[in-house]
């Protein structure tokens, strides 16, 4: 536990003139839920899809088992063990869930040939290790339910091998049942004790209920971190709702 | 456990209801139909031997453009640029062999006017499929400049070397060469010597009638049969799919987006080149106006064969049963006089529609009815 898998240390990253990081600091270990909270346009996303390969930083180092890393693709960041489920999700409705599961990572045999039944029965079996019972894999994405999307990309990023699983915004999309199921999704892969998570999400409840750690955003700056016993419910909803600059915003409103 | 019952919610199908299920069973009852209504109509004459021959020529015209212009719907673009490519593709071969090759360098044997045509087809076809996805413009426009371009590239070819749009009576290539012999002579000669020998296949004077298919049958079997192929069962065949479906999905899975769709504009550039070949060799002519509007039909085609126009879906087993449909409703006026011609517009049409209506409710039931 004493050293984190992934650090950040004084991300920025500009788009233009706007600066969407102004110097993030993050630590993640492994076995350990690690929430990223924040407000809309906080730079959540944008951090991690800087983490992920597909912005590069502008300034600012990420280091992986404590040794400096510069990801230029999304593939860099998958081979170095960070797996990505997307906010707006990455699955291709009309194909399979195997074709899905297995997305750019085919199992070839010979002249490029799938070895289908293969790749069946691992996505059946990995979607049943964290929770569903995915009875028919050759179903096609588009008749899934969300939860089952969510967790098909879930059990995707751990058997491609993630070490770090960063899900943005896996249950808000999602009525009250599924997102339980996403959340003890998120539980059963903490429990293996060697996958570090990144959650953003906007539900202080769910936060509360999976997170060990806490780490907020507001305005591409970090503005508060800690675990889960350090940080008090009101001072959690000041921070989440970005927190000093909240009470400017006040001010600022009063005075027109 | 909220999703332990998840498994029991979808029903476990019999074998004949999953075939009812699968997406070529419209364009199969289709054909079906048609092969048996012509077959009554024409009173047997569409299937004697010749009538077999000269229907499954035209199916396999459009059976081989049908199948690259679907695999690059289902990829997700469309290319209009098929017909004026295949009138580029004649004329650049027939001109090849009337007036030698380009620079003074001799005469062109077959091959070489061929090897040389498709290295330019291709180098089209790429710069087509670069444009449409360094531009992000949609292919639709794009392919149709290429359309105008390509036919009047054609035409003015023709009258500035051959002062004339059309090139015919070039000496039959296919006694000395065997290039223009697996291109424009006969296939599968053992079938109507087999006929022949079991009593039929017979002209008026009691020998034997026909030889065998046009070579074009065999290309179109080897062209669908790899695309079957590549599309179901290779790692390729998955990244077509996905391209077609959800292309930042795919792209952020580490699939090749670009080069998938720049790959496919030079497949279909590929299909045109062999429907240019096949005819040029085994008519021994080329003229500007070849090839006019079969980007149409092969779009038409792929669509009746169950394509998705927004892509991510379709089956090239699909594609050959609607080339089936197609090229025997277009060639029905041959064996039936009394039609009229115009007859086969009609027909197309409406399948067309019927079609696209039957297509999308197969994707809604496949997204869950988005
Ligand atoms: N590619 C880009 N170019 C320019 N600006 C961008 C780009 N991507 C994000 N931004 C800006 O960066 C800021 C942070 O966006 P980001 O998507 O990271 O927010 P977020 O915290 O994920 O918000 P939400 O909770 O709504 O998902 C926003 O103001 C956004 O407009
Ligand atoms: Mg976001």
């Amino acid at each position: 536990m004493a050293e984190p898998y992934l650090r950040v240390e004084g991300l920025v990253k500009r788009f233009g003139p706007f600066t969407a990081l102004g110097g993030v600091d993050l630590e993640v270990y492994p076995g350990e839920v690690h929430c990223l909270l924040g407000d809309n346009g906080a730079g959540k996303s944008t951090l991690i899809k800087t983490l992920a390969g597909v912005h590069q930083p502008t300034e600012g180092k990420i280091y992986i088992e404590g040794k400096p890393v510069a990801f230029r693709t999304p593939r860099d960041a998958s081979d170095a063990g960070i797996g990505t489920v997307y906010q707006d999700l990455a699955v291709n409705p009309l194909l399979s869930v195997t074709r899905n599961f297995f997305m750019g990572r085919e199992l070839k045999g010979l002249l490029g040939t799938l070895r289908m039944d293969e790749m069946n029965k691992i996505a059946h079996d990995e979607m049943l290790k964290i929770g569903i019972d995915f009875s028919d894999p050759t179903q096609a994405v588009g008749t899934m339910s969300g939860g089952q999307r969510q967790t098909l990309a879930i059990a995707r990023a751990i058997h491609f091998g993630a070490k770090v699983l960063i899900l943005d915004e896996p249950t808000s999309a999602l009525g009250q049942k599924q997102q339980m199921g996403v959340l003890k999704t998120i539980k059963r892969v903490r429990a293996r004790g060697d996958i570090a998570i990144i959650f953003i999400t906007h539900n202080e409840i769910h936060s509360r209920l999976v997170g060990d750690r806490f780490t907020f955003l507001a305005l591409g700056k970090t503005i508060g971190a800690g675990t889960n016993s350090e940080i008090g419910d009101e001072e959690m909803r000041r921070l989440m709702s970005g927190g000093a600059e909240m009470g400017d915003l006040k001010q600022e409103l009063a005075a027109i | 456990m909220a999703n332990a019952n998840e498994a029991d919610r979808l029903k476990q199908e019999t074998g004949l209801q999953k075939l009812l299920r699968r997406p070529e069973i419209g364009s199969f009852a289709v054909m079906l139909v048609i092969i048996v209504a012509l077959a009554i109509a024409s009173e047997g004459k569409s299937f004697n031997a010749l009538g077999l021959k000269n229907n499954i020529a035209i199916i396999a015209q459009y059976g081989i453009i049908a199948t690259g212009a679907a695999v690059l719907m289902i990829a997700g673009e469309f290319d209009l640029s098929i017909g004026s490519m295949i009138g580029f593709a004649g004329m650049s071969m027939a001109m090849m062999l009337k007036w030698g090759l380009p620079f003074g360098l001799g005469e062109a044997t077959p091959f070489l006017a061929f090897i040389i045509t498709l290295a330019m087809t291709l180098a089209v076809g790429w710069l087509i499929g670069t444009v449409v996805v360094r531009s992000g413009l949609s292919s639709f426009i794009v392919t149709l400049g290429f359309l105008f371009f390509l036919r009047g590239v054609t035409e003015v070819s023709f009258r500035l070397i051959n002062k004339s749009t059309q090139i015919s009576g070039l000496p039959d290539y296919k006694e000395e060469s065997w290039f223009a012999n697996i291109m424009g002579g006969d296939v599968f000669g053992w079938f109507y010597d087999l006929w022949f020998m079991l009593g039929g296949n017979l002209n008026r004077r009691g020998e034997q009638w026909v030889e065998g298919f046009d070579a074009r049958f065999l290309w179109w079997l080897v062209i669908a049969g790899v695309a079957y192929f590549i599309l179901s069962r290779t790692q390729i065949g998955n990244w077509i799919y996905a391209t077609g479906d959800n292309k930042e999905a795919a792209r952020a899975n580490g699939v090749p987006v670009n080069r998938v769709k720049i790959g496919l504009f030079m497949f279909t550039a590929f299909c045109a080149t062999m429907f240019a070949a096949c005819q040029v060799f085994d008519t021994n002519t080329s003229d500007a106006a070849k090839g006019n509007l079969m980007e149409l039909f092969a779009i038409a085609i792929a669509v009746v064969g169950g394509t998705l126009m927004t892509g991510g879906f379709g089956s090239v087993i699909g594609v050959v049963f609607g080339a089936i449909t197609v090229g025997l409703v277009a060639n029905a006026v041959f064996f039936i006089p009394a039609i009229d011609g115009a007859w086969f517009r009609v027909f197309l049409g409406a399948i067309l529609l019927a079609a696209v209506f039957a297509n999308e409710r197969i994707r809604k039931r496949i997204t869950g009815g988005i």
